[in-house]
């Protein structure tokens, strides 16, 4: 049973799903760190969710350190679709929880983190999940997908909202310990800090195992992994170059209207199948309502 | 102005029976303005049978779900009227990137029952439940924009609120300049671009319809619901059709095919009387003998426009009809209606000819190739190919009285379905009957879940054209000197001329 290196990722979506529903509140406290008004919650609930979740985990592995905390300490092998709908509720958790919910997850990863340390074989250097780098790495990567999959295949944000975007953000870090100061808060400063960072990334061995598994995962159902495959080049579409060329990945056909439009329609379909998973919908009204009204008093 | 649409929609949320009084006082005020006797004289009939139709509807409306013009396939609980779309982007976020033609889909999948994964299917009825209907000023927009006039000057009374859910759109009630009272179904807007752009993605079509219904003829299908949207983007060619059916029917004993108001409708927009009765769920409880008349009338309904109008209205869904007691039955939603030529009609007839009435297997065979059923050089017996096709035929071979049973529907269906016959390899169905399978899944299906009894082969010799036997039912009785005024009146207007 172990000879396999993955298990299978049959059950994504299902997972996912239930994941999402449950950290979608029903009678929440209060509006949590971001609130019904926040571009956070618009960009979150975007078309192109999907691929700004491939494309941040395919960001996230090029840091050897973070790759190494996942490799050697997550059940990520053993349960690669377990590993992702706990990641998407932690995630889900934090935009929609109230408060208390948001701390509360967020504490429990900063518990398990300081188990997560070790020693990358590849670079030779030590590694603590919760070091401050290594947290912002992640955050910055997630951040900056959700606006490079949403510019290229979901709704794009005004210059304004993209920069609120990236500062309601910060708190998501600081919820990990990472000290406010060295969090970047608008689109300028996130470019920067790729910047500056890009000397430290790299394609190890770990990392192009994973995304090719992520990329191509074995045993998925059978009309999941069509749709998984426009979603996957969408993701691969995104990446800036450099990234792109550090996975040794073909360069990807220039997204025409045409493009765009098709691959806006497999992910209309995969979220058709994901909204048909019980209690989806409602969770979906539940958010729609508490952005309608903040919308209308803004207004 | 929007907070007078909003009260205007709490008053009539407030008191459903307040559209009934609001027509009362329209009804006066067009009575004392009119001096063109006549017309007056038809106004003021149009106005009382409007406000018999609305003071009935409107204790009911009190009552029930707003699901009284529910259509095809429409699974909706409840219109989400606190999540109401209110751009046209709106609409375009929901329904568009394939979420609309999923829809239709989900629609088809009525007559497509056997062929859909269990999973499909719910994703397709969830789908159904996500899409809030348009706000009242996003209605109104579509309104002014096809009339060229806002509902409140369009119409005497326009009602903001949408009462159902509609293939595409949704359904206003609305009372007319001149006092009758209707139901005016509206368009999402954009929706028709965002279709036809989500259409020209044949590849990912292909692939979901491989997926959500492995067993069934991908390319077929597909042709299949390219048409239907196509045709129901349109609402003018539904207008059309039910304007046909309800002058074909008109003074017909049982059966009420509600009058189209042509000037207020537009390509999204279809006006027409407004009807009221009860929902098949209601008919159920109702006693046998009811559930029967019902059920003959839907049947007359079918058969006789096939053979008399050489027309045929796709949608034998339970959402399309409203039932009035006696066997009276108001038939909605015309947005999938056949013409047949006579050509193609022909061996139709034919086949039931040879089958049924005279017995003659190698005639019934020649037919079944002249309609292109079947390969001209089939190496299977004659007999074979009979008994495989006579059970579609089951209910029409005998006289005697015989029920519907949903067994009956289900064997049909399984039969039709069955790929693996012997036949399959050398059966097809030709593109302009792809349609009448919905005689076969969706008729048959609908009487079986009344269990309706009657004499059908009896009933069907009184519509078939080669043998136009005299009544054997009362209905039949009551259809026979329909028949007759109809020859008369058309006579009259010969002599006239």
């Amino acid at each position: 049973m172990t000879a396999e290196p993955y298990a299978a990722a049959s059950g994504l979506v299902e997972r996912s799903a239930a994941a999402y529903v449950s950290s979608v509140p029903g009678q929440p406290q209060d509006d949590g760190f971001f609130g019904p008004a926040s571009v956070t919650w618009r960009i979150t609930s975007d078309l192109s969710a999907p691929v700004a979740g491939l494309r941040s985990l395919l960001m996230q592995a090029l840091h050897p350190l973070a790759m190494a905390g996942v490799d050697q300490h997550s059940d990520w092998r053993l349960d690669p679709v377990g590993r992702l709908a706990a990641t998407s509720a932690y995630e889900a958790t934090v935009t929609y929880g109230d408060r208390a919910s948001a701390t509360r997850v967020a504490q429990r990863v900063r518990a398990i983190h300081t188990r997560v340390r070790g020693v990358d074989t590849v670079t030779g250097q030590p590694y603590a999940a919760e070091d401050p780098a290594l947290l912002l790495w992640v955050h910055a990567a997630l951040v900056d997908s959700a606006l490079a999959a949403s510019t290229l295949f979901g709704t794009p944000l005004a210059g304004a909202d993209a920069d609120a975007y990236v500062g309601e953000m910060t708190i998501a870090a600081e919820l990990l310990g990472v000290p406010h100061e060295i969090i970047p808060a608008s689109v300028a400063e996130l470019g920067r800090y790729f910047a500056d960072v890009r000397p430290e990334l790299r394609c190890t061995a770990a990392a192009a195992e994973s995304m090719g598994y992520l990329l191509d995962p074995p045993g998925m159902d059978s009309g999941i992994a069509e749709l998984w495959q426009d979603i996957r080049d969408a993701a691969i579409a995104t990446l800036p170059d450099w990234a792109r060329e550090m996975y040794g990945y073909p360069a990807p056909a220039p997204v025409t209207a045409e493009r765009r439009t098709e691959i806006r329609q497999a992910l209309g379909v995969l979220d058709a199948v994901f909204l048909a998973e019980p209690g989806v919908l409602e969770a979906r009204q539940r958010l729609a309502l508490r952005m309608r009204s903040a919308g209308s008093k803004a207004g | 102005m929007k907070s007078q649409a909003r009260k205007l929609a709490v008053a009539v949320v407030a008191g459903c029976v307040s559209i009934a009084a609001l027509t009362l006082l329209h009804g006066r005020r067009g009575r004392r303005g009119d001096t063109r006797r006549r017309a007056h004289k038809l106004r003021v009939e149009r106005g009382l049978t409007a406000l018999r139709l609305v003071a009935r509807g409107g204790a009911r409306y009190a009552s029930n779900a707003p699901r009284l013009f529910a259509s095809a396939g429409e699974h909706r609980q409840q219109l989400r009227n606190d999540l109401a779309l209110q751009t046209a982007e709106d609409v375009a976020t929901t329904l568009g990137t394939m979420k609309g033609v999923l829809m239709k889909l989900g629609q088809m999948a009525s007559y497509v029952d056997d062929g859909l994964t269990p999973a499909a299917r719910r994703t397709l009825s969830r789908l159904q439940d996500s899409v809030p209907p348009m706000s009242p000023e996003l209605a109104a927009r579509v309104v002014t924009e096809e009339l060229g006039l806002p509902p409140e000057q369009a119409f005497a009374t326009w009602d903001p609120v949408p009462i159902a859910a509609a293939s595409i759109g949704q359904v206003h009630r609305a009372i007319t300049l001149d006092g009758r009272a209707v139901a005016v179904k509206v368009q999402y807007p954009g929706i028709a671009e965002t279709i036809e752009a989500d259409l020209g993605n044949v590849a990912l079509l292909r692939r979901m319809l491989k997926i959500t219904a492995p067993s069934q003829d991908v390319d077929g299908l597909l042709a299949e619901l390219r048409e239907r949207i196509t045709e129901e983007l349109d609402y003018r060619a539904e207008a059309r059709n039910q304007q046909l059916f309800a002058r074909y029917y008109q003074g017909h004993p049982t059966i009420y095919v509600p009058e189209i108001v042509e000037e207020l409708s537009t390509r999204r927009l279809v006006t027409s009387d407004l009807a009221d009765g009860a929902r098949f769920a209601e008919l159920a409880s109702w006693s046998q003998a009811e559930r029967d008349l019902a059920a003959e009338t839907i049947y007359r309904f079918v058969f006789r426009s096939l053979y008399e109008m050489h027309a045929f209205n796709g949608d034998p869904h339970p959402g399309n009809y409203l039932f009035g007691g006696g066997g009276r039955v108001t038939f909605l939603d015309f947005g999938l209606v056949k013409h047949f030529t006579d050509d193609e009609l022909r061996p139709l007839v034919e086949m039931v000819k040879h089958l049924c009435v005279e017995n003659d297997p190698s005639s019934f065979r020649r037919a079944m190739v002249e309609a292109g059923f079947l390969m001209p050089d089939t190496p299977l017996p004659t007999d074979m190919i009979v008994e495989h096709m006579a059970l579609f035929y089951d209910t029409v071979r005998e006289r005697g009285s015989r029920t519907m049973t949903g067994e009956y529907a289900a064997a049909v269906s399984r039969r039709f379905f069955d790929f693996r016959s012997p036949l399959a390899a050398y059966a097809a169905i030709p593109r302009s009957y792809v349609i009448l399978q919905r005689i076969n899944l969706g008729l048959f299906a609908l009487l079986g879940e009344l269990s309706a009894t009657a004499d059908w082969r009896c009933i069907a010799e009184e519509i078939w054209p080669f043998v136009q036997a005299p009544p054997c039912t009362p209905m039949g009785a009551a259809e026979a000197s329909w028949l007759a005024s109809r020859r008369d009146l058309a006579q009259a207007h010969r002599a006239v001329r």
